[in-house]
């Protein structure tokens, strides 16, 4: 597993070059973004549960023969399973925020995922449209954007003193494309 | 490769939570050191060459006899090869003070070392002397702040403490 530091020290290596001028420049504003990011993670992982629960609601919303006799939701044992792989793609989408590098998220998340899904039966186009909404979600809550309309009676503000969070929310928003696209 | 980071990534992962505020913490805490590495980071690279030729101008002054024929740095091949290596140990001190942790050092420089040198009939002492030269010769504030220089200087003395 990497990070964004060791990243830059495993490129470096591959050309037995020294770390300077660009990379460290990048790095330094890595660590000078480095609280915006930390409440970027912070806020993403306190509302988990309801970002979760508010995915794959929605999916069965949009595709209500999910929870129908047949459906891959229908007993509430493989509901409870699709909850808990929300969880856990949502739960690597924030280590590898944190880290500032997708290898978390590729080696120990994504790596077979598709081949076991096909394997199980998993659609995996409605797995890919909760990750969707997980990603709306969670881009709302970094950039603060969320709004009661959105949310209705779930709705909770994180009030956190940051600025401009575009470009955390862009890298956030890649997280979630890797896994769609792992998925497709 | 370990860092901060990663360490604190991999045991919320084995306990299969989220990242709790006592990792963000400990994440921050990281953060707020990472000014000095970097700092010491980016003038080493700098002058990455020159640290390497004084180091290695120092110990062959003070070990002589490796110009002699027949040893280590009788030729000018085996000349470039010392002053490489000083650099070598150098650039993985480089990236030591990026990740914030003696990773890249461990597992590029040190794992074998022992064993190569004595292939190679090497001896270390004379190592330890350029890096001991280059320990010494920094100084605070005309090379870094004082404490980007204690960061590297921790370094320097983990190389010196493997090879001794």
């Amino acid at each position: 597993m990497l990070d964004k530091f060791s990243r830059a020290v495993v490129s470096a290596d591959s050309k037995t070059a020294c770390i300077g001028g660009a990379e460290l420049a990048d790095l330094k504003g890595f660590i000078a973004e480095g609280n915006k990011r930390l409440d970027a993670v912070n806020s993403v992982a306190s509302n988990a549960s309801c970002a979760v629960s508010d995915a794959i609601a929605g999916m069965i919303c949009e595709n209500t023969g999910l929870i129908q006799a047949g459906g891959n939701c229908y007993p509430n044992r493989r509901m409870a399973a699709c909850l808990r792989d929300g969880e856990i793609v949502l739960r690597y989408v924030t280590y590898a925020l944190l880290a500032g590098d997708a290898s978390v998220l590729e080696d120990r998340c994504l790596n077979g995922l598709k081949e076991t899904y096909a394997a199980l039966g998993v659609p995996l186009q409605s797995t890919a449209r909760a990750v969707g909404i997980m990603k709306a979600i969670a881009v709302a809550h970094i950039n603060q954007t969320n709004t009661e309309a959105m949310a209705g009676a779930r709705y909770t503000k994180n009030d956190q003193p940051q600025g401009d969070c575009s470009a955390l929310t862009a890298e956030a928003a890649s997280y979630f494309d890797r896994v769609v696209s792992a998925l497709s | 490769m370990k860092s901060v980071i990663t360490t604190v990534v991999t045991a919320a992962d084995a306990a299969g939570r989220f990242p709790s505020s006592s990792d963000l913490e400990s994440v921050q805490g990281s953060i707020q050191r990472a000014g000095a590495r970097l700092e010491a980071a980016e003038k080493l690279a700098a002058n990455i060459d020159n640290v390497a030729k004084e180091g290695y101008d120092a110990c062959i002054k003070k070990y002589s006899y490796l110009n002699d024929a027949g040893q280590a740095n009788s030729t000018d091949t085996f000349k470039s090869k010392c002053q490489r290596d000083i650099a070598h140990y150098l650039r993985l001190i480089n990236y030591c003070l990026v990740v914030g942790g003696t990773g890249p050092l461990d597992e590029w420089g040190i794992a074998g070392q022992r064993e190569v040198y004595r292939a190679l009939n090497l001896p270390t002492a004379p190592y330890v002397a350029a890096l001991k030269f280059i320990r010494d010769r920094g100084c605070a504030p005309r090379d870094m702040s004082a404490q980007a220089l204690l960061e590297y200087n921790a370094l320097v003395d983990y190389v010196i403490n493997s090879l001794s």
